[in-house]
């Protein structure tokens, strides 16, 4: 199927509708619903464009820079959200980098992938996205668990336990939470739903078999990256609520 | 109370320390001293009751001894060494501090004796039991269906398993009826005298501390106002705000 630019366009009937609907229904997000709608036809026509370019440069050094700018933002957002510890972006700076370098060289390692502008930027844009959902998820849990818990912290410390001992199990509960959407995504994908990579390769003529290898490894891919995430941004995290005397300032 | 100088043979049985030892919390709106050049030496094996008014500065002091937290300024030792110069869970398995409001790990009884074990050490924990007077079979029995009298027991005896050498209780019997209180009261008092401990309880009840005897320590607005021996300070204070207190306290 050859996309146009007049489909994209054709294609805002149904932003029409959308907005038609919560105008009917007197729903306060019209002007959201047409700005997201905008914002986003800019956005990505903006991002096919630089791909374009960066692809057919095939320069390792734009792809790098790429990745970096899509860390920075991705981690810039995970950690804006955190009300807890007051350095939620470096936390998740240092974890989602660690996740994604960590899974794309082992990739790169076991010739999976090379390092092709076309497999590493949208890869790494899907790591990037779950890593960082992940990390905001875990760093509000270790959060809200210690601050919501200092009894149980304290008494553990008043018991001769190391901090580490004494937060373990809220920082397990907290990764654990931060990788319940992977875990979800792994029982149910393709059942529930087919995910965008997939989608991508049968919308563009590619056999189902071929699609389904592909997001086989788009789904171990993740799994590694988003653990490896959650739980340094666990870690990182809950090392901020004690210092070196294993005392509690949270 | 105790000046002796560190050649006197009194000074073997110093156990703590405290050295004009204030501490002051930063918020961020203001900035409060909680406890005010408090000095004062606890001698081992003896009981000391800390009175005072809510918000005076005796949980705050309390949370000092054990290192729960940090004087801002001054000096506390324990064994003639600065506290910091133990490691921090060594010094709390030394020095345990057991909560107003007792907070047993979810699990078992049993399990939460256990968690104060070392690994290679899972002694015979039902004496443990025996020595706080509880059942045997309570071992298997749910903390989460537990009474609060019988959770301060098993805090109680969670906290001798370490073998600590001071205890510090802050209200250990405020949540509990007055008979559980007695009942605890009496374990503590047991507890001191069968296991030489230190005990440093935080009390707002004039009458329990003279149950418990020793020698207690009035606090006011984080300063130590006053001290000596239990009998006496509560029926002969020498200050205002001590009279004030235990009289209000007492009607």
């Amino acid at each position: 199927m050859e996309i146009k630019y007049i489909d994209a366009l054709a294609a805002l009937a149904l932003v029409i509708l959308a907005i038609g609907l919560a105008r009917y229904k007197s729903i306060p997000a019209e002007k959201e619903m047409a700005y997201g709608s905008i914002r986003a036809f800019i956005q990505l026509v903006a991002v096919g464009y630089v791909l374009e370019f960066i692809f057919n440069t095939e320069s390792i050094w734009l792809v790098i820079m790429a990745v970096a700018a899509m860390l920075l933002v991705g981690s810039y957002t995970a950690g804006d959200r955190d009300k807890h510890t007051g350095r939620g972006f470096p936390i998740a700076l240092i974890s989602m980098t660690a996740g994604s370098l960590v899974t794309l060289v082992l990739m790169l390692a076991l010739g999976i992938i090379t390092t092709e502008a076309r497999y590493l930027i949208p890869l790494a844009g899907m790591i990037i996205s779950n890593s960082m959902n992940s990390s905001s998820i875990t760093l509000e849990r270790v959060g809200a668990d210690l601050k919501g818990n200092r009894l149980e912290i304290e008494t553990a410390l008043s018991l001769g336990k190391t901090w580490q001992e004494a937060s373990r199990r809220i920082y397990r509960n907290a990764v654990r939470a931060g990788l319940i959407s992977i875990l979800n995504y792994l029982k149910t994908v393709g059942i529930v739903a087919l995910p965008g990579a997939m989608t991508g390769m049968i919308l563009a003529g590619i056999s189902p078999l071929k699609a389904v290898l592909l997001q086989i490894i788009v789904s171990y891919m993740l799994l590694s990256a988003v653990t490896i995430t959650s739980l340094l941004t666990g870690e990182l995290a809950v090392r901020r609520f004690f210092n070196k005397a294993d005392q509690f300032t949270g | 109370m105790n000046s002796s100088e560190p050649s006197s043979p009194g000074v073997e049985n110093k156990i703590l320390e405290v050295l004009e030892a204030s501490r002051l919390v930063v918020n961020k709106s203001e900035s409060i001293t909680t406890v005010e050049t408090v000095s004062f030496s606890f001698q081992k094996g003896e009981i000391y009751n800390l009175i005072g008014p809510s918000g005076a500065g005796k949980s705050s002091f309390l949370r000092l001894l054990n290192r729960l937290d940090e004087p801002t300024s001054g000096r506390i030792l324990f064994r003639g060494k600065p506290l910091n110069t133990y490691p921090p869970p060594e010094l709390r398995r030394r020095i345990v501090m057991l909560f107003q409001e007792p907070y047993l790990f979810s699990g078992t009884v049993l399990n939460n004796l256990e968690y104060c074990c070392p690994d290679n050490n899972r002694r015979d924990l039902s004496g443990v039991l025996e020595c706080v007077g509880l059942p045997l079979n309570m071992a298997d029995k749910d903390t989460a269906g537990l009474s609060v009298g019988e959770r301060q027991r098993v805090a109680l005896a969670r906290a001798i398993i370490l073998e600590p050498e001071v205890l510090l209780l802050d209200e250990p019997t405020s949540a509990l009826d007055p008979a559980s209180a007695r009942i605890v009261e009496d374990l503590i008092l047991g507890l001191v005298r069968q296991l030489c401990l230190t005990a440093i309880i935080v009390t707002h009840n004039p009458e329990q501390a003279q149950r418990f005897g020793g020698t207690t320590l009035m606090m006011a607005k984080g300063s130590l106002v006053e001290s000596g021996p239990t009998e006496k300070l509560l029926t002969d204070p020498k200050t205002e705000a001590a009279r004030k207190y235990i009289r209000r306290e007492v009607s």
